[in-house]
Formats: structure tokens, C-alpha cells, sequence
């Protein structure tokens, strides 16, 4: 039983009107006579005057104002829940890469796995489970089942990622978890309170969390620098309260380069430079120093190999060609750039160029293992558009860059000259989106994508009246130089992100070997593409029967690897914490007694007529 | 309000066939008239009587010293009138419960004895009185003895309000002291007076001499006790004293029975003196009261 609103408890100071008029009734009307000799055999009042007489019309205005006072208050009844929800639980495991991090002689998500089990162990018979797994997204990997074997097999085969996990991600979690009775949420930090603004109505969360503070080393970045030119850097960080030692080891394509130890302050971060590289290829940066978190110690590089590569810049703006061909030669010193106006170039047979760049012109049917389309052209002619003709759906004259390829608004948004807007093919993937300056509607500025003719990467925006040396907007610059490296580099050896979306060209039936060499199955989509999202930092291998590629997963996350703060005490556990659905819920469980009140005000106040009625006819209503 | 009723023409045409009752006949009748026993002034001779000095020439009897030359004084039989004095009660107990009007019962009822008095040409006088904070007050008309004379009354009759206590002996009193003869006193009271003051009032009176009636007013609520019914602070309207009542079927029972314990008592206390008493309850009973009770109680004919 509780108050909806129990401000409007105010409502009841007015039974303590009603006493004070019953009061000051009692405190006696004032009757004249003309003399007290005539009443000399009356009966004067039993009680004092300053005592409440209660009689039969009082207690019924007292009934009907309490009733409709604790009407107004909202008074409610808890009923009893239906049995399926009492009886149902869900699961919410935190997958970041943090559950990942040693905490005694296991990781911290062994500990919440113990926990987990601990609470199958005990569970009543017919009470249901499921299982939510979360880090970039929330997943449910087992649905609702009163079968705890399958409950525990699932717990059991649930393990931490190298992802960092998301507030969002955890809200969907909870959303994922709607009718569960009671949510059992395990984590390594507290829960962001924003997130669990999603807790459903009438279920109880309850928190475990689990790991004790540790130490972590991580690198942040690597930077491989110029095959026999320019020195790499490679960032790592100490997360500790205290200084640290730190050996790194780098090897440049699988041959030793680098080895050595630095202190780093506590929280400290430093840039080691090292190299220059002399072969190119995969650059693998470790740290050998034990720590807590593994996945944040190993990272790998792409370096372009120092052999000599063709590049074409076709466009009928000079200053465009002279741009561009700066940018490419800032990506890869060993590209070599031919520039022309389209309107003279001839494409010879003979020539495969490693990337062609169209600006505001048709691909006039250049051999190239890669295409980037800037500002392109409406296709106008009578005749069959040719390869990688985009469709131009309208032009701007000008528009704003607004998100980059993590789905990230930019701080501030880019404002570009003119842009096409394009109708992408479905093999696309947006890289950045923009937005009309006039109607804010959004469309693609930058995508790549795989053909069968190899990767394509088209920019909407033009880059003209030299847009990409404009230090104002140097966005357009990084998409540009960002969609350039993706494009020349390999596609049988990839360094991406964990949590990225992978495309990888296999012929026949593939199978993905991670890092843990686990070995997943895989078909290829109607572009001949594998596709998948790396978990696991570390090395996949995506194996089909004539070719094998290689895609590094790189994974750091400030926030994720900061196993210093935020979490539990030495023991490894803290309290559980239990936090009650809220009261304002209007859930099953909560039976509003506003109408039942009502209806007793009224039979009081009508219980008050009839007593006044039968008042009245017996004295009569002239003296009244 | 009532008081006016009692200059109504046609209640006055009911009141023409009555003359006042007396009861001690100190006066020789002759008809309707009351007659004295002493010369003096009147129409019906009596007697002759040698002149002697220092009589009214007005009453020699000329046509007997011009037939035996001798003054001869004719006397006449002289006649009296019965000095009749009503009293009104005007104190505060007299004003409530307002509704019931006591004073203007108390009023038309005095007025219409004057009125029955006055067509017997017996000297009249309406008196009211209440003690105010000033000391007792009382507030009298001039005899008037003549009927024609009687709307001289009605600005007397509208102009007296209730107020102050009743102090009826002292009243009594103070009406003594004037020592005039022995006459007709019409007392018009609520007697809600304090214990053994009405029987001081009346035993002065009747040792004095004087043809006491007593008129007992009481509103209709007092008669009944109907009052709203509660809890209640009552307040006497003379004393300002306070009482707690609840009033309600038992408090109306009691008050009439309080009610007509005191009737009962004053009419047993007139009839041991041999004073009129003459209920008069309720003022939507003033006709019933004028035109029957009083014939019946003699207190009119």
C-alpha cells in the first residue's frame, strides 16, 4: 500500500476543519432567552464544551473527507504479480573488454560467472531465465526457458570481448530485459545512472559487481611511419596509480625491430619513436610487461611496402589535380601520380594504376585496383552509363559534413561548397554523412565499398578552390586521407578496429579463425564478400579455398581499460546492490483505490442526507 | 406587529359589547354606571341642605327661595369613576423569543381593556415599565376616560420597546407612592421574575386596596419548548446570565413543564387572594384570549 502523490495528503487538514466546526458548534450557538427560570429542568451537556462530541453525521463527513482525500493522494494497493513474473529473471553480463581483466586466479567475468551459477544453483523450480550479453550492443544470447541446464550452458559459453561496453548498449540491455521480475545485472564499474533510466517497471535490478583495482598497461596507438623513410611512433599508457615499467617489443612484418623498456608515470603516457621500417607490411606493436588487461597490449600497423605504385588524378580543374596529388603522395611517398584533364586523357590498356582518382569526371574505363569518385558527374548521356557511374539524385550548392564513420557528430559541423547527393548501391558502407545547410536532411558524403572490380570510394562533396589544404576545414581533409589509405591498402591484410564491420573477398565457402582459434563458418554476401565484426583483438584469418586474408583487430578504449577506479574493493565483490523498481509505476502490480474511495465518500455523504432528513421531519424545518 | 391589532377597527367593534369587570362594588350602580356614595358633581339630585357660607352658588335652588325665601343648596348624588391602571411588563423578557411577540400581546391586550374602560368612561391610564440602567423607569399615559380619547393611546401603545429587568415589586411601588384611590390595577406580565417577587408585587397591591388582575403572558415557544435542537449556551435576556442546554425533545418537555408549573403556581397564589388570573399564551391567540378568556375569567363582561 502506498501514496501515488501524497502531496495531496494536504486535502486531509480538511477533517481538521470538520472538527473545528464541530468545535465550535459544541462551543455553543448562543440562544437568548427570556429567562433561565423556564429552563431551569433541562439537562445541561454531560461533556465540556472544549471535547469533540462525536456523533453519527460526524464520523460520516470524517469518512467522506478521509475517502476523498486519500483519493486525491492516489492511495494504492500493491496487488499480487501474475506467477510467470514472479518466477522470471534475467541475466545481463557486461562483455566489455574490462570483464576481461584478471582479478585473483580468473578474470573478472569468471567471478560473475561464478555468481551466475551460484544463483541457478538456487533457483525455484519453474522459474524462468534469460540471458543478455552487452558491450557495443546488447545481445540476448539465450531467450526466456525454466530449463537451467540450457541457462547454465549458455552462462558457460558467455566470455568478455574486446569491445568497450556502452551505456546505450546496457539500456538496451535492460529493454531487452522487459517482464523479468528481478534483473541480475553483472559489471565491473557502476552502471551509468542514464542508463538505467530503462529499467523496466516492476523489476528489481540487482547489481553484482565484481574485480578488484588493477594495474593495466595499454597502446594507444602506432603510427608505422615510411618504409626507409620516416620513423613510427607507438603511444602507450599507464593506468596505474603508480609508475610502471613498460617493455614493448615491435616487429616490422614478423622480423624484430624494436625492443625496450620505459617507465612511465603513474597515469603517465609516452610516444616512443621507432623504425624507420625496412620491409613494410604488418607492423605488430606487444607489450610484454604482465598486466591485468591483455587485449590493450598488442596492436598492429599497416605500412605500405616501398615498391613503386601507379596513381592517376584525373580532373578539369588544375588546382584539384596538383591537390590531390599532394594528398596521395603524403599517404604512400612511393606512389607514383599522373594528373590530367579528363578531356584529354586516354586511357592506354596497358596501364593498371594501384588507385585512380576521377574529380568531376566520368571513369573514362581505367584498369585500377582501386577507384575514388569525387564530386561526380550526373551521368547526361543518351548511351549505357559506364562502370561505377553513381546515380546523382541533386545537387547542393552548399552543404555540412556532420558524422564520421563511428557514428561520432563532429564537434563542430564542416561547412563544404558544392555536393552531389548520391543514391549509394547496397555494398556501400557511409563513412561520413552531411547534411543540406537549408533542410538539415541527411545524405552520404563519403562511402567505400568491394566490387568484383575491387574496392570503390566515392567523396559527394567537391573539393575544389583547394577545400582540402583549408585548415578550417580540415574534417574534409581527414575523410579524404582516411578513404584514401582504406583504399590503397591490401585487401587480404586488414588493421581495423574491434567492433568494426569487415568485408573480405573469398571465393567458395570461407571459415573466420580468430584469435582464440576458434574457427566460425562464414558465406560470402552476393558481392563475394565476407563479412563480420572482430570481437578479439588480435589476428583473424578468414580462410576460403583459394586465398587467405589477414585482418588485425585493434582495440583500445580510455574509459574500458582504466581498471584503476570504479570498481570493487580488494575482495573482488561488492554488496549487492538492489535497487526497487520505481514507485510511480503504473505496472500491473499497483491497484489505484480512487474509484472505491470515491464510491464510500459518496454512500457517507448520502448516509449524512438520510440522517439529516430524518432530522428535519422530526423537528421541523422552521427553527432550523 | 401585534400591538397594532388593538386599534384595528373591527377588533374594536368586537370589543364594544364589553365593559370592564369589577369586581368590589364601593359605588352604587344605576344601570351600566357606576355611581359613588359621596356629593359631588353629577345629574341625579339628592338631597337639599341649608346654604351656608362659602357654598357653590351654582347649586342653590332658586326656584325654592323664590317660593319659601330661604337658600337651599341642592346636592346631587355624585358620579364616581374607577381609576383603572394597566400595567404593562416591558422588560427584555418580554422581547424574546422574538418571534413570539410577547410585548405586543402584552400591549394589545392592555390597550383592549383600556378600550372596554374607556367606553365605560372610567379613567384609563396605560402604564409601562422595565428597569433600565438608570433605575426603574415608568412610563404612564394621562387617564383618559372617554372612548374618543382612545387613539390618543396607539403612539403610547407603538412607542414602548423591550429592555432592562422587570423589577415588578419595585414597579408596584413606585405606583403606590403616586397614593392615589384606590382602583382598578391590570398587571400584564411574563412573571419570569425573581422567587416571591410577583407575590410581594400582588400582596402591596391588594393592601392598598386595590382590584388586582393579573394577566400571565408567555410566548409560544416558551409554552412549548419548541427550540432548534443542539448544544447550546442559553442567555437570560434580563440577567445576561449563561446556561449549557441541550435542547431537543426532553429540554421541550421540561420547559412545559416548567412552564406550567409557574402558571400553576401564580393562578393558585390569585386565587387564595382572590385575583384574577388570566393565562394569555401565545400571540396568534390574542382573539381567543380578548373575546373568551377574559369574559369567561370576568376580567371583562
Amino acid at each position: 500500500m502506498g501514496l501515488l502523490d501524497p502531496l495531496n495528503l494536504i486535502f486531509l487538514a480538511s477533517l481538521a476543519v470538520l472538527v473545528a466546526i464541530y468545535l465550535r458548534a459544541r462551543a455553543r450557538p448562543t440562544l437568548e432567552v427570556s429567562s433561565l427560570i423556564l429552563f431551569d429542568e433541562v439537562a445541561a451537556p454531560i461533556a465540556s464544551s472544549r471535547v469533540l462530541r462525536t456523533d453519527a453525521l460526524f464520523w460520516l463527513e470524517a469518512a467522506a473527507l478521509a475517502a476523498l482525500g486519500l483519493a486525491m493522494a492516489g492511495l494504492y494497493i500493491k496487488t499480487a504479480a501474475p506467477l510467470a513474473r514472479q518466477t522470471h529473471r534475467a541475466m545481463i553480463f557486461d562483455l566489455g573488454a574490462g570483464m576481461g581483466a584478471l582479478s585473483g586466479s580468473g578474470t573478472r567475468f569468471d567471478l560473475a560467472r561464478r555468481d551466475a551459477l551460484a544463483i541457478l544453483d538456487s533457483a525455484r523450480p519453474g522459474e524462468s531465465f534469460t540471458v543478455i550479453g552487452y558491450a557495443l550492443e546488447a545481445d540476448q544470447r539465450l531467450p526466456p526457458t525454466s530449463k537451467i541446464n540450457r541457462v547454465r550452458a549458455a552462462v558457460n559459453n558467455l566470455a568478455p570481448s574486446a569491445l568497450p561496453a556502452r551505456a546505450a548498449a546496457l539500456g538496451a540491455a535492460l529493454v531487452r530485459a522487459r517482464g523479468a521480475t528481478q534483473i541480475d545485472l553483472f559489471v565491473d564499474r557502476p552502471p551509468p545512472p542514464a542508463a538505467l533510466a530503462s529499467l523496466p517497471a516492476g523489476a528489481t535490478l540487482a547489481i553484482h559487481q565484481v574485480g578488484a583495482p588493477a594495474d593495466n598497461l595499454a597502446i594507444v596507438s602506432l603510427e608505422p611511419g615510411t618504409v626507409g623513410a620516416e620513423r613510427g611512433r607507438c603511444v602507450v599508457r599507464n593506468f596505474s596509480d603508480r609508475a610502471a615499467l613498460c617493455e614493448l617489443e615491435i616487429d616490422d612484418d614478423s622480423r624484430p625491430l624494436f625492443h625496450d623498456t620505459v617507465v612511465l608515470e603513474p597515469h603517465g603516457q609516452a610516444v616512443i619513436p621507432f623504425g624507420p621500417l625496412d620491409h613494410g607490411g604488418p607492423v605488430q606493436a606487444r607489450i610484454l610487461t604482465p598486466d591485468a588487461l591483455a587485449a590493450d597490449n598488442i596492436r598492429y600497423a599497416y605500412a605500405p611496402p616501398p615498391r613503386a605504385e601507379k596513381a592517376l588524378v584525373l580532373s578539369p580543374d588544375p588546382d584539384v589535380r596538383d591537390d590531390v596529388a599532394h594528398v596521395l603522395l603524403a599517404v604512400n611517398p612511393n606512389l607514383i601520380v599522373t594528373t590530367a584533364d579528363p578531356s584529354s586523357f586516354a586511357p592506354k590498356t596497358s596501364d593498371l594504376y594501384r588507385l585512380a582518382v576521377f574529380h568531376d569526371a566520368y571513369d573514362p574505363g581505367v584498369a585500377a585496383h582501386a577507384r575514388l569518385i569525387i564530386f561526380p558527374q550526373p551521368w547526361l548521356e543518351r548511351r549505357a552509363p559506364p562502370a561505377h557511374q553513381f546515380d546523382v539524385v541533386g545537387s547542393l550548392v552548399q552543404s555540412e559534413m556532420q558524422e564520421r564513420t563511428d557514428g561520432v557528430a563532429l564537434a563542430q559541423p564542416v561547412h563544404l561548397g558544392p555536393t552531389r547527393v548520391l543514391a549509394l548501391p547496397s555494398w556501400m558502407e557511409i563513412e561520413a554523412r552531411g547534411a543540406n545547410g537549408a533542410t538539415g536532411a541527411p545524405f552520404p558524403m563519403t562511402a567505400m565499398g568491394y566490387d568484383a572490380s575491387g574496392a570503390v570510394g566515392v567523396v559527394a562533396f567537391d573539393i575544389g578552390d583547394h577545400l582540402l589544404l583549408d585548415p578550417d576545414r580540415l574534417e574534409a581533409l581527414v575523410a579524404t586521407v582516411d578513404l584514401i589509405k582504406r583504399l590503397i591498402a591490401p585487401q587480404r591484410l586488414q588493421v581495423v578496429e574491434t567492433g568494426a564491420s569487415v568485408g573480405v573477398p573469398v571465393s567458395g565457402p570461407a571459415r573466420i579463425v580468430a584469435p582464440d582459434r576458434s574457427v566460425t563458418p562464414a558465406t560470402a554476401d552476393d558481392a563475394g564478400r565476407v563479412r563480420f565484426e572482430p570481437a578479439l583483438a588480435g589476428e583473424y584469418r578468414v580462410e576460403s579455398e583459394a586465398q587467405t586474408a589477414e585482418v588485425y583487430a585493434n582495440y583500445f578504449d580510455a574509459a574500458e581499460s582504466d581498471l584503476s577506479t570504479d570498481t570493487a574493493p580488494s575482495s573482488g565483490r561488492r554488496p549487492l546492490e538492489i535497487i526497487e523498481p520505481p514507485s510511480h509505476s503504473t505496472g500491473g502490480g499497483l491497484e489505484p483505490l480512487g474509484l472505491i474511495l470515491t464510491v464510500l465518500a459518496l454512500l457517507a455523504l448520502v448516509g449524512e442526507s438520510v440522517l439529516l432528513g430524518r432530522k428535519a421531519l422530526r423537528w421541523g424545518l422552521r427553527d432550523a | 406587529m401585534l400591538e397594532s391589532r388593538a386599534f384595528d377597527p373591527a377588533f374594536l367593534r368586537r370589543l364594544d359589547g364589553l365593559v370592564l369587570g369589577v369586581q368590589r362594588a364601593r359605588t352604587a350602580r344605576s344601570g351600566r354606571r357606576t355611581l359613588g356614595r359621596v356629593q359631588g358633581l353629577g345629574i341625579e339630585p339628592e338631597n337639599f341642605r341649608e346654604y351656608n357660607e362659602g357654598d357653590d352658588l351654582r347649586f342653590l335652588d332658586w326656584n325654592t327661595y323664590a317660593r319659601l325665601d330661604e337658600l337651599t343648596i341642592r346636592t346631587f348624588r355624585a358620579e364616581r369613576q374607577v381609576e383603572v391602571t394597566v400595567a404593562i411588563d416591558a422588560s427584555a423578557s418580554m422581547g424574546v423569543p422574538r418571534g413570539d411577540d410577547k410585548l405586543g400581546l402584552a400591549m394589545a391586550l392592555g390597550a383592549s381593556l383600556a378600550y372596554v374602560a374607556m367606553a365605560s368612561n372610567e379613567a384609563v391610564r396605560l402604564v409601562a415599565f422595565a428597569a433600565r440602567r438608570s433605575g426603574l423607569e415608568l412610563d404612564a399615559t394621562p387617564f383618559r376616560s372617554r372612548r374618543e380619547m382612545y387613539p390618543a393611546l396607539r403612539p403610547f401603545v407603538e412607542r414602548i420597546r423591550c429592555g432592562g429587568e422587570t423589577r415588578l415589586a419595585e414597579a408596584v411601588g413606585r405606583l403606590l407612592l403616586e397614593r392615589r384611590g384606590r382602583g382598578i390595577i391590570v398587571l400584564v406580565t411574563d412573571l419570569l421574575v425573581a422567587a416571591g417577587e410577583y407575590e410581594e408585587a400582588l400582596d402591596r397591591l391588594l393592601a392598598a386596596r386595590h382590584e388586582v388582575k393579573l394577566v400571565h403572558v408567555l410566548g409560544h415557544s416558551e409554552t412549548s419548548g419548541e427550540y432548534p435542537p443542539g448544544n447550546y449556551l442559553i442567555r437570560d435576556s434580563e440577567t445576561g446570565v449563561t446556561s449549557e442546554v441541550i435542547l431537543g425533545p426532553r429540554a421541550a418537555e421540561a420547559c412545559r413543564r416548567r412552564a406550567d408549573h409557574l402558571s400553576a403556581q401564580a393562578e393558585a397564589f390569585c386565587r387564595a387572594r382572590g385575583v384574577v388570573y388570566a393565562r394569555a399564551f401565545g400571540a396568534a391567540n390574542l382573539d381567543e384570549i380578548a373575546m373568551r378568556e377574559f369574559p369567561r375569567l370576568g376580567i371583562v363582561r
